[in-house]
């Protein structure tokens, strides 16, 4: 199991709401959290099989920006 | 490239779903990767997005690709006014259906709970009926009052939840097992009925409540419109039109007459005159050269400027007026309506009642102790809530609403009418609203020598000359003077001296109207003594214009901004309500301080920007006052949103009567003590309506409790619950008709 941390642009809960579809229909993921109360916004993946830039591309179809840490 | 992708379109469209900065950003982002757009880019502050798009995609497929995560375009030609008043059209759709629909579902369980009470299977059939009312129809009712409990507050809405949500739950089991209460000697009671009318008639409320408001206005969009969508650049090889967004600072820009000021910046070449009613209120343009500072939303009049731009977007003077007024609109703490009040406090003494009529009935009711507690402290929340709640707030405020139109007052939102009544203070603005708002003469002395010209020859000559100026006092001269049909005289030669004054020739003679001062440099012979005219014209804050020949003074003329002619009896009869009354004005000291002696007013303030006013408004309403706003201009807009009651005069800027939620029709001051004795009226017969709501079940409330059961052995009966009812709607709706009866005076 891999952990990933990403650095993000997701500011408030509406923007959460807009990005927690595209990560829940991404297979491979097992778990994911944003921290909203941490400055940078931090996104945490628990996944084995994807890379940085799977998760990166599904925020992306929200129109978010995740950067990884 | 194919041609296909080389016909671009472009427009903007307001975006829905946006919360944040960042929503804004994500918006961006999604379009710019969108096939067929070329370029997108969003503005937060007013939800609205600008692309640019080929023609593989349609503003249909943009909207496509933001539903998709969430967000929305509004595509429609329509102005945005229109989509809110749609907005609130749906809304009132909806509440409408839900009326209706409970309507329908309820007639049936009245009937059978009215004339078929003992009918067996009728108990059923209100059962089944009563499930959609309460949990389909009236389910906002609940998830409104659930949310209020997890802040530990009630309202309206909880006592109507409660009420009806424990009556189903009572009568549904008296219906499944009615042995239970027979057994013990009791007749099993059902409130469907009772708890179904109960719906109909506070979602009844709700919806006359809805009906009556009319749109919210859409004063930020007409505040953004008062700057130019495009402006031109001076550059190096010559001059370029450029989008506002486009504009950066230190540019130079050139301003034409008739156009409005792009930015706020300074003036490095030209001369014109600016009205700056949107930042002063005062309708005399202001002159303005080189070195001067300009505005971005004020109108130039007849000069070209070139100037430098030294601020822009959100940082100028009409940005932070935006702003503040998008602040104080979205920072207003919801008024607590009264209904509310009362029912936060009678929720919680209801369910104390309740409990203690439980415990009493423990431990003295003697065998059948357990039932009877179960029966009489359910009763009495069942009984608590009166059918007419919903009723007695909206019908007196629909009454009030409607009289107020009868006597041209439009009154946009009910929770004035509810306040208007607590006013402690209230702020006049001067131009326009205590006075015409337009320059008159009002005075004026001749000097007519024997042998030389008579008044009529003055006058012809004067009117010759002021016809050829646009400043807004010549205006007034021309108004003044056409009316007496005076014969023609061509003047020629006509100059304009910006701040000082005009000069012509007429048949040979220079001929000079302007400023004591200039006239004066002009070296022309001046009286040696001041003139009765010049006393009177600065107690009154007067403008003299000058008028003389090459060597002698002609004719002095006083020009005021008049006083609306009941100003003075106005401000009396307001500090007769113990209202304290302030005058605030963008205005100079003098007219300021003459205008307040006149009609009485001690407190007032001069120079004020928008910010000022509605910074002495925050001031009074720190000091725990309650402050009503009366204004008429662009600038006021500001203090208007800040006020608790905002009042605008209907003659008064778009933008003014859009903020304020009361508008007096024509524009009479009289009507402002009115207004505040029809938010009395109307808060007294909300206060009465609620009385007649509640009385009849507060008697129904020790039944309940088995106060008489001891003595009479009488328990509560649901015909109780009818009769209570039916006599608390029938008097609130008599009692809000009454005030149609009441007079304003």
């Amino acid at each position: 199991m891999k952990k990933l941390q990403f650095k993000t642009n997701i500011q408030c809960g509406n923007c959460l709401s807009k990005v927690s579809p595209k990560l829940n229909e991404q297979s491979g993921i097992q778990s994911w959290q944003v921290d909203l109360q941490d400055p940078d916004r931090t996104l945490t993946v628990e996944t084995d099989a994807l890379n940085p830039e799977d998760i990166q591309k599904a925020v992306l179809k929200a129109g978010f920006i995740a950067t990884l840490k | 490239m194919n041609s296909a992708q080389t016909t671009l379109s472009k427009d903007r469209f307001p975006v829905t779903g946006m919360t944040c900065t960042a929503c804004a950003s994500s918006v961006e982002t999604i379009l710019m990767h969108t096939e067929g757009i070329q370029e997108a880019s969003v503005n937060y502050a007013t939800s609205t997005v600008s692309v640019t798009w080929d023609a593989r995609i349609t503003p249909q497929g943009i909207d496509q690709a933001l539903q998709e995560v969430g967000y929305g375009l509004v595509i429609s030609t329509k102005e945005v006014g229109e989509s809110v008043r749609e907005a609130q059209e749906k809304n009132y759709q909806k509440l409408k259906w839900q009326t209706l629909g409970a309507a329908i579902a309820t007639l049936p369980i009245f009937v059978l709970g009215m004339f078929f009470m003992h009918w067996e299977p009728g108990r059923w059939i209100s059962l089944v009926l009563c499930i959609p009312v309460l949990f389909y129809f009236g389910r906002h009712f609940f998830t409104r009052a659930i949310q209020l409990a997890k802040h530990g507050q009630a309202n309206m809405d909880t006592l109507v939840a409660l009420s009806t949500s424990i009556a189903f739950l009572f009568s549904t089991y008296s219906t499944l097992f009615p042995e239970f209460w027979i057994s013990k000697g009791l007749h099993p009671p059902v409130y469907f009925e009772a708890a179904s009318v109960i719906l109909v008639f506070v979602s009844l409320g709700k919806m006359l409540e809805e009906r009556a408001k009319t749109n919210t206005g859409t004063a930020l969009k007409k505040l953004i419109g008062l700057q130019p969508k495009t402006l031109i650049r001076l550059i190096a090889m010559g001059q370029e039109s450029i989008r506002l967004e486009e504009v950066a600072l230190m540019d130079r820009i050139l301003v034409k007459p008739g156009e409005k000021i792009p930015v706020d910046g300074q003036v490095l070449l030209g001369q014109s005159y600016l009205n700056e009613s949107m930042l002063s209120g005062e309708y005399l343009p202001v002159a303005k050269g080189p070195g001067d500072a300009v505005f971005a939303g004020t109108l130039n009049q007849n000069g070209s400027l070139e100037i430098r731009a030294e601020k822009i977007g959100s940082s100028t003077l009409l940005g932070q007026i935006i702003q503040r007024v998008q602040e104080a609109q979205g920072s207003k703490a919801p008024v607590q309506r009264l209904v509310d009040k009362v029912s936060g406090i009678f929720v919680p003494v209801v369910v104390l009642i309740s409990i203690a009529t439980f415990g009493l009935w423990m431990v003295f009711g003697g065998e059948n102790a357990l039932s009877h507690s179960i029966l009489s402290a359910v009763s009495v929340l069942v009984i608590a809530c009166p059918c007419a709640l919903g009723l007695a707030t909206p019908t007196a405020l629909i009454v009030g609403m409607g009289k107020g139109a009868e006597n041209q007052i439009l009154i946009r939102d009910a929770e004035s009418l509810e306040l208007g009544h607590q006013v402690t203070a209230l702020v006049l603005d001067k131009t326009g609203t205590l006075t015409l708002g337009k320059p008159k003469v009002n005075s004026q002395w001749f000097n007519v020598q024997e042998g030389d010209l008579d008044q009529a020859a003055i006058e012809a000559l004067l009117l010759a000359l002021e016809r050829n100026s646009a400043h807004p006092l010549a205006e007034a001269v021309v108004a003044h003077l056409e009316a007496k049909n005076l014969p023609l005289v061509p003047a020629e030669a006509f100059e304009n001296i910006p701040g000082a004054g005009i000069r012509g020739r007429i048949e040979g003679t220079s001929y000079f109207l302007g400023t004591k001062k200039w006239i004066q440099s002009q070296g022309v012979q001046l009286p040696t003594s001041p003139l009765a005219i010049e006393k009177e014209a600065s107690e009154k804050a007067q403008t003299l214009i000058w008028f003389c020949n090459e060597t002698r003074v002609l004719a002095v003329l006083g020009i005021e901004d008049e006083l609306k002619q009941n100003a003075k009896e106005v401000v009396e009869s307001l500090g007769k309500m113990n209202v304290a009354v302030y005058l605030l004005t963008g205005d100079q000291y003098a007219p300021a301080k003459a205008v307040a002696d006149q009609v009485g007013i001690t407190q007032f303030q001069a120079e004020c920007l928008p910010a000022d006013k509605s910074n002495f408004i925050k001031a009074l309403q720190q000091q725990g006052k309650v402050v009503a706003m009366v204004g008429d201009g662009v600038n006021d807009a500001e203090a208007l949103a800040q006020a608790d009651v905002s009042i605008a005069m209907g003659m008064g800027s778009d933008i003014a009567l859009d903020v304020a939620k009361i508008t007096l029709v024509n524009s009479d001051l009289a009507k402002i003590p009115q207004a505040l004795r029809l938010s009395k009226l109307t808060v007294h017969g909300i206060r009465q309506n609620l009385f007649w709501a509640f009385v009849y079940n507060l008697i129904g409330i020790p039944v309940a409790a088995g106060l008489l059961y001891p003595t009479f052995g009488i328990l509560i009966d649901p015909m109780f619950a009818s009769a209570a009812m039916a006599l608390s709607s029938l008097s609130v709706v008599g009692n809000s008709l009454r005030l149609k009866t009441q007079q304003l005076d």
